[in-house]
C-alpha cells in the first residue's frame, strides 16, 4: 500500500490538475460527489498523527484517496472505469475521450467560466487572462499593470475565488 | 435576520474559496514541509474544505480554455485596468449639513453648468491669441474667464484658477515666467522650474514665488495677496513690468525693492498710493470663497487632484511616491474637506498618510505579506 501510494503521488505530482478533473468528471457521473468528499474527508481524519507528519504532499495524498474511492466504488458497482491497477491503464483512460455526456458537461462548464472571467473587475480579469491564456508570469503581469507581483497574486486569488463562488451558484 | 444569515453564509463560503485557491496556487510553488502540514491541517478542519479544494482543482483544469475565450489583447486589458476608477461619492465622510446643500445645488444645475463651461471654452479660444516663439520655451497668451471660474493648466506645470470676469496675461521665455493679473482675481499653484523664476505682477507690485500656492486680487480698492502655502516675496516695482525683468530679478534680496516676505496663511494689502503694507493673518475660507466648493475629478491622477486641494489649505498634500501620484481616480469631494480625500487615499492599498506640521505626506506603505498565511 505504501509503495502504491508513492507511485500515485508521483503520477499526481506530474499530472496535477488534469488528473483531478478527470476523476471529478467521472465521479460526477457515476457517484455522488458529496459522498466522495465525505468519505475522503473521513479518511483524512483517520490518519494517525505520526503518519500525518510523514505526508509530504497532502494534495497528492488527497487525490490518491479520491482515486481509490472511485475505484472502490466502481468495484461495488461491478463497473470498471479503471480496469487494472497499473498506471498505464489510468493514463490510457485519460487519453481516451470521455463519454459524450461528460464532454458536453465540460464544454458548458468552460463556457460559463469564460463568461464569468469576462465579468470580473478589470484587474481580476486582466491578471487571470494574462496568466492562464497568455502564460505570463506574475512578474511580467506586474510590469504590464504597474503593480507588484504580490498584488498580482492577490488579484488571481480574488478572481479565482469569485469564479468558484459563481460556478457554485450553477451547481 | 434571514437576510443577514444568508449574507454571513456567503461571506463564509467566499472565504473558504479564497483559502482553497490560495492553497492550490501554493502547491505549484514548492511549499515547505511546514506549509504542507498547515495545508493538511486545513483540509482536515472541515469536509467543506476538502470539497472546495477538489472543486478548485477541477475549475483550474478548465481555466486555460475558459480564459482563452477572452478576446481582449494584453494591451487592451492593461488599458482597462489603468482607466478603472474607484468612484468616491461625496459626502462620504461626515462632511456635515452643508454638504447636502451643495449636493442639491449641483443636482439642480448640471445642464446650465455645462452650457456655461462650453461657452467659456469657446470664449477662451476666441479671446486668446496664442503663439509660440522659438523652440517651444517661449509662450505668450492672454486668458479671460467669463461667467465661470476657469482652471488653467499652463505649459510649465503651473495651475491657475481664474475667477469670473478676470484676465491674466502669461508670458514665458527661456529666462523668466511672467504673469500679469490684468483684472480680477486669480489663484496660482506654481510649477517648479528653478531655471526660470516666476514673477506675478499686480498693480505696481511684483510677486516672486518660491514654490507656492497663492491668491491675488486686483481691484480698484487696492490689491490683495494671500499666501495659501509656501512663501512669496513682494517687490515694489512701479515700472518693473516694462523694465528689463532680468535685471530686476538680478537685484539681490537686500535691495530696497523688497517689501515683504509672506508665509502660509498670511495676507498683505498692496496699495499703490501709499506704502502701508501690513502683513496680517488671512481668513483662508474668505480668501478662497470664490473658488468652486467642490472638487470634481474624472480619471485624474492623485498628484493632480492633490494640487487642487492645495489651493484651499495651508498644510499642502505632498504625494511623495511617484507610483501613487500616477494613480488615476474619479470622485467628488468638498473642497474645504481635504481630510475626506486623505481618508479616501489611505483606504487605497499600499498608501500611507503622515500628518506633518506644515504638510501632509502621502507615501507608499510596506506591502503586507501574501500567501495562505495572510488569509
Amino acid at each position: 500500500m505504501h509503495e502504491k501510494h508513492k507511485t500515485w503521488s508521483a503520477l499526481f505530482a506530474a499530472k496535477g490538475a488534469t488528473l483531478s478533473s478527470y476523476f471529478l468528471r467521472r465521479v460526477a457521473h457515476r457517484w455522488d460527489a458529496q459522498d466522495l468528499v465525505q468519505e475522503a474527508y473521513l479518511r483524512l481524519l483517520r490518519i494517525e498523527p505520526a503518519d500525518a507528519a510523514n505526508i509530504r504532499n497532502p494534495e497528492a495524498y488527497l487525490f490518491t484517496v479520491a482515486a481509490n474511492l472511485v475505484k472502490e466504488h466502481a468495484v461495488l458497482q461491478q463497473q470498471s472505469p479503471v480496469s487494472g491497477d497499473g498506471l498505464e491503464d489510468v493514463l490510457e483512460q485519460l487519453s481516451t475521450p470521455c463519454n459524450a455526456e461528460a464532454d458536453m458537461d465540460r464544454e458548458l462548464r468552460r463556457q460559463r467560466l469564460g463568461t464569468l472571467i469576462q465579468r470580473l473587475s478589470p484587474k481580476c480579469r486582466a491578471v487571470l487572462v494574462m496568466h492562464y491564456r497568455d502564460d505570463l508570469s506574475y512578474r511580467q503581469i506586474a510590469e504590464k499593470l504597474s503593480i507588484s507581483p504580490n498584488m498580482v497574486k492577490k488579484y488571481i486569488v480574488k478572481g479565482l475565488a469569485a469564479c468558484r463562488q459563481r460556478m457554485a451558484d450553477y451547481e | 435576520m434571514n437576510k443577514h444569515a444568508n449574507f454571513e453564509a456567503r461571506r463564509h463560503a467566499r472565504r473558504i474559496s479564497e483559502q482553497a485557491v490560495a492553497w492550490y496556487l501554493e502547491q505549484q510553488d514548492h511549499p515547505s514541509d511546514r506549509q504542507q502540514q498547515a495545508f493538511l491541517a486545513w483540509l482536515r478542519t472541515s469536509p467543506a474544505h476538502v470539497a472546495e479544494y477538489l472543486a478548485v482543482a477541477q475549475m483550474h483544469g478548465d481555466l486555460k480554455v475558459a480564459a482563452s475565450m477572452d478576446t481582449l489583447s494584453v494591451m487592451e486589458l492593461a488599458h482597462r485596468v489603468k482607466h478603472e476608477s474607484p468612484v468616491v461619492m461625496f459626502p462620504q465622510l461626515g462632511a456635515g449639513p452643508h454638504a447636502k446643500e451643495t449636493g442639491r445645488a449641483a443636482r439642480a444645475r448640471p445642464f446650465a453648468l455645462r452650457i456655461a463651461a462650453a461657452a467659456a471654452v469657446l470664449l477662451l479660444m476666441v479671446a486668446s491669441g496664442m503663439y509660440w516663439r522659438g523652440a517651444g520655451t517661449a509662450f505668450h497668451q492672454r486668458y479671460m474667464a467669463d461667467a465661470t471660474v476657469k482652471a488653467l493648466d499652463l505649459p510649465d506645470g503651473s495651475l491657475v484658477q481664474l475667477d469670473q470676469h478676470s484676465v491674466i496675461e502669461v508670458q514665458f521665455d527661456r529666462h523668466l515666467r511672467r504673469i500679469a493679473v490684468v483684472s480680477g482675481h486669480a489663484l496660482f499653484d506654481v510649477g517648479k522650474d528653478p531655471q526660470r523664476p516666476l514673477l506675478v505682477t499686480v498693480g505696481g507690485h511684483v510677486l516672486q514665488d518660491i514654490g507656492t500656492v497663492f491668491d491675488v486680487r486686483h481691484d480698484a480698492g487696492g490689491d490683495t495677496l494671500t499666501v495659501i502655502s509656501g512663501r512669496v516675496r513682494v517687490w515694489n516695482a512701479p515700472k518693473a513690468w516694462l523694465a528689463d525683468m532680468q535685471d530686476f530679478v538680478g537685484v539681490p534680496a537686500t535691495g530696497n525693492h523688497a517689501i515683504a516676505d509672506l508665509g502660509a496663511g498670511q495676507q498683505i494689502k498692496l496699495d499703490p498710493a501709499t506704502d502701508a503694507t501690513a502683513v496680517q493673518p488671512a481668513v483662508l475660507a474668505r480668501t478662497t470663497a470664490w473658488l468652486p466648493t467642490e472638487i470634481r475629478f474624472q480619471h485624474e491622477t492623485v498628484g493632480e487632484v492633490a494640487r487642487r486641494f492645495n489651493a484651499y489649505t495651508t498644510t499642502p498634500l505632498v504625494i511623495e511616491d511617484t507610483q501613487i501620484a500616477k494613480l488615476r481616480i474619479s470622485g467628488v469631494f468638498h473642497a474645504d474637506n481635504p481630510e475626506a480625500f486623505l481618508a479616501y487615499l489611505s483606504s487605497l492599498p499600499g498608501v500611507r498618510v503622515m500628518q506633518g506640521h506644515d504638510r501632509v505626506r502621502v507615501m507608499a506603505a510596506a506591502e503586507p505579506p501574501a500567501g495562505p498565511h495572510a488569509l
